[in-house]
């Protein structure tokens, strides 16, 4: 160990790893129905005779939310009470803490949040569809996140610290800076004013909160398993303060061809370009850290991570693409978008989180895994993800074609349907990588019996991973 | 590690941490506070006079457009782009969304955009297309919302008429504002080299939506259809929803609006009239304009109406009951339909609901009796039998069907 470390022996909560663990699983199955129930419902508009709570701009309410809050948020959670302690070397500041923070999370947030969702009562706006009353819970869950997870960190001292360290502090600061931008300002700011302001917030939802963490998670479980430490420090340092300097200034690309004035457009469209070259950047490190691995690699949670990272990469390099003003503005409004938004969450970040909640979980004492699952789940997953994001791009050129020609607006819809019936039948490998998931990590035989009665591992075990998480952590080059 | 290694490390650290958060300042303050700025000076320099707040009921109908997601397939935001313009109309302007707490602009659209809804359906239409969108649009995939009604569309609770009460709304104030307002808008902008603007400002009409009625307005000839089968087909998909499969009126959705869908079996059409309603729509109804639709395709629609009527041979009234049926539409008839049955009589203006010219349109005997007799619900035209004694009644039926020319 390196000088200045405290003896003490940092803890792993594992009863909080497992119990954000199991509920990301539990609010992905949820999350999951909502978006087939409104796929579904694109094709049989009628299926539900009307139910008010199964309408589909409701069921979109609730399968947003729940997707980056209830997965995203349960399964970033998990990772970093196993992470943390690691990567820092301490504690994480409050057991009790995370208590309140796991009830927060689940039973004031997103509870109540889809209850109230699915009743009518929510805000119109994109990544913010929870009303401003969950919204201060919501607040609340992610300041106890970033007293519970930042200041172990900081204790460490900042010098010393691995990148995954840094995305975790960014993301948990930058995203309660950005939250309340997104969620209350639009309300007291009307208009092409407050769209403005939305078009941050939908971009920050993913580039301070979701990407940071996900990035968090490959970062770490990519030389945690594979043995190797990672390719540059150097360029993973320069890919994260770039990705947070350029992230927060693409969010008006989401209003292209708007009142919005050109300038701030442009501006916009620069950074998107910006970012994309930064990502090129850090997949390049990423990838040069996996040589020897493979591209399929043994290590499930390692594959899951591998290809969360080649995801990140086509995400950013389309979402660049698509930023330019030709691209966009004929693919602006359709499914393209949809399907952009989908490489992005259920590509790149829900790989990233498997991996890593599959990785958390074969290092958990007193936790069931079963191997094969997790294997059926990831090519499970890998073949819908990638029917239905071929497709909708697809049916997004389609829908383009139709609009800029001039047909009846319903030609667009009725040319768009046999997309969305594939789009429907990509949920059957979707739903069956997720249940295989949830089987993945519930049945098989329980890891490490030794440990079944302990409360919280013995971080020193876990401690030796350290060097090989961050290896040149003691003497930076 | 040396000690000051650490310390400028911690030091650079330190530097980055403080230019991360600047960074977000930053796009904070270029792209959320500046553009807020100009967008609020722009507001507040091309208002055009005092646009409309929203009233009450409207207000509550913008909550449920909100909690029903209706902004995740409409959008209300037309870009500055020409296939925008060409579909919906002027593409939208800071001042028109001042009222917007919070803004419902949308990023996909799986409907058409709504910037501009104002005056472009009639409300039953609404109505019916609320409570079962694919009676009228059998291939739209819009949620029914069932629970706004109370087990009928022609029964809308509070939250459906809000809801279309709001829909009113999209577009309004810069309707109202009339070319005044755009020219107001123009000159207040002061812009001479932005070319977004200008285009924003040249647009007309802007409301360029293709299914709203108009009235009196130019309408091209539609080619002769001769595909009947084709047209049979279009009509099925596109009409039978109010009209009913053989036309006779009594689709699924026809007794949610008012004026009730024509009875088109029951009538003869002139193919200048069929012209002009498919191309115009017909104002104060919920018959639409069908703008977007190929003249081919409508031509084989129109020749489909044709086909689908019933009018018996013409046999001419005798001398005697021409004479009365011309003395009592004269004195009774006449004001609104015309003198010569053209449907432009003096009060014709002031109608929400043209009168029929009967020139391009011949009822069958029989449906002018029920009109007269009946009247005909959403419109001026009332109950005459109770003014008309029956053999009056009858001559008047039979003279309004003389006025009819067939080249017309």
């Amino acid at each position: 160990m390196r000088p200045g470390v405290e003896e003490s022996t940092p803890r792993v909560e594992v009863d909080l790893v497992a119990a954000h663990g199991l509920a990301a699983l539990v609010t992905l199955l949820a999350s999951v129905a909502f978006g087939v129930i409104a796929a579904i419902e694109l094709l049989f508009p009628d299926l539900f005779g009307g139910v008010p709570w199964l309408s589909w701009g409701r069921v979109r309410y609730a399968h947003t939310q729940g997707v980056i809050f209830g997965w995203l948020g349960n399964v970033f959670f998990a990772f970093l009470y196993h992470a943390v302690p690691i990567l820092s070397g301490r504690s994480v500041t409050s057991a009790l803490a995370g208590r309140w923070l796991f009830a927060l999370w689940n039973l004031a947030v997103m509870v109540p949040g889809w209850i109230l969702v699915l009743a009518g009562v929510s805000q119109p706006l994109e990544w913010a569809e929870f009303p401003l009353v969950i919204d201060a819970f919501v607040v609340a869950g992610l300041a106890l996140a970033a007293v519970q997870f930042v200041p172990p960190f900081f204790r460490r001292g900042v010098e010393s610290l691995y990148v995954s360290s840094w995305y975790v502090i960014g993301g948990l600061v930058f995203t309660l800076l950005a939250y309340p931008m997104g969620n209350f300002l639009p309300e007291i700011v009307p208009g092409a004013r407050g769209a403005a302001l939305s078009g941050l917030w939908i971009h920050d939802a993913i580039g301070l909160f979701v990407t940071p963490l996900a990035l968090a998670i490959i970062y770490y479980v990519i030389p945690a398993s594979s043995g190797r430490p990672i390719y540059s420090h150097f360029l993973s340092m320069l890919g994260f303060w770039l990705l947070f300097f350029v992230y927060p200034l693409n969010g008006t690309h989401h209003y292209v061809y708007s009142v919005i004035p050109m300038a701030a457009q442009v501006g916009a469209i620069v950074a998107s370009t910006i970012l994309g070259i930064d990502v090129v950047l850090v997949v390049t490190n990423l990838l040069l850290s996996m040589r020897g691995s493979g591209v399929f690699p043994t290590d499930v949670g390692l594959r899951f991570v591998a290809t969360g990272t080649v995801f990140y990469l086509l995400v950013s390099i389309q979402g660049a693409v698509q930023a330019q003003m030709a691209v966009n503005r004929a693919v602006h409004f359709t499914d393209w978008v949809v399907g952009h938004s989908h490489l992005a969450m259920l590509g790149f970040a829900t790989f990233a989180g498997a991996g890593g909640l599959v990785h958390v979980w074969e290092r958990l004492p007193h936790v069931r895994f079963n191997a094969r699952a997790c294997h059926w789940s990831y090519w499970l997953l890998f073949a819908g993800v990638t029917m239905m994001v071929v497709d909708l791009t697809v049916a997004g050129l389609v829908e383009s074609d139709a609009w800029q020609s001039g047909v009846p607006w319903i030609e667009s819809v009725r040319a768009a349907r046999p997309y969305w019936l594939i789009r429907a039948y990509s949920a059957i490998p979707i739903i069956g990588g997720f249940v295989a998931l949830l089987i993945g990590l519930t049945t098989g035989p329980r890891r490490d019996m030794q440990a079944d009665r302990e409360d919280a591992v013995d971080v020193r075990g876990a401690g030796r991973l350290m060097p090989r998480v961050a290896p040149d952590v003691a003497e930076p080059t | 590690m040396s000690v000051s290694t650490g310390r400028a490390l911690r030091m650079a650290y330190l530097v980055a941490g403080v230019a991360g958060l600047g960074f977000f300042v930053l796009s904070v303050v270029l792209l959320g506070y500046w553009p807020g700025r100009v967008l609020e000076e722009q507001t507040r320099r091309m208002s055009p006079g005092k646009p409309l707040d929203l009233s009450a009921s409207e207000r509550r109908g913008r909550d449920v457009y909100a909690r029903e997601g209706c902004a995740y397939c409409h959008t209300q935001q037309i870009r500055y782009l020409e296939a925008d313009i060409a579909r919906f109309g002027a593409p939208t302007l800071a001042w028109e969304t001042q009222f917007d707490y919070p803004h419902l602009w949308g990023t996909r659209r799986i409907g058409p955009d709504l910037s501009r809804a104002a005056g472009t359906r009639s409300a039953d239409w609404h109505y019916l297309h609320l409570y079962s969108p694919r009676v009228l649009v059998p291939d739209s995939v819009m949620p029914a919302y069932r629970s706004l009604f109370d087990g009928a569309p022609d029964r809308p609770r509070l939250e459906a008429r809000d809801l279309v009460a709001y829909l009113e709304t999209l577009g309004r104030n810069r309707e109202l504002a009339g070319p005044e307002g755009e020219s107001y808008a123009r000159e207040a902008c002061d812009c001479p080299d932005d070319h977004m603007a200008h285009m924003a400002l040249s647009v007309t009409p802007v409301n360029g939506h293709p299914a709203r009625a108009r009235r009196d307005a130019a309408y091209p000839q539609l080619p002769a259809g001769t595909d009947l089968e084709r047209g049979m087909a279009l009509f099925a998909v596109n009409c039978a929803g109010c009209h009913g499969p053989r036309g006779a009126g009594d689709g699924p959705g026809a007794k949610a609006l008012l004026p009730r869908p024509t009875n088109l079996a029951q009538h003869r059409y002139a193919s200048d009239r069929l012209s002009e309603v498919l191309w115009n729509g017909s104002a104060g109804t919920a018959m639409s304009a069908w703008r977007d639709r190929p003249l081919p395709e409508l031509g084989a629609i129109a020749a489909a109406v044709q086909s689908l009527s019933i009018a018996e041979p013409d046999t001419p009234p005798s001398a005697e009951i021409a004479a009365l049926g011309t003395l009592v539409y004269e004195a009774n008839c006449a004001q609104c339909h015309g003198v010569d049955g053209d449907g432009r009589g003096p009060t014709a203006p002031e109608l929400v609901v043209a009168p029929t010219d009967f020139r391009r349109q011949q009822p069958t005997l029989a449906a002018s009796v029920r009109a007269l007799r009946e009247g005909v619900g959403g419109t001026r035209m009332g109950v005459w039998s109770d003014r008309l004694a029956s053999d009056e009644l009858l001559a008047v039926a039979h003279y309004v069907r003389t006025f009819y020319r067939e080249s017309r």
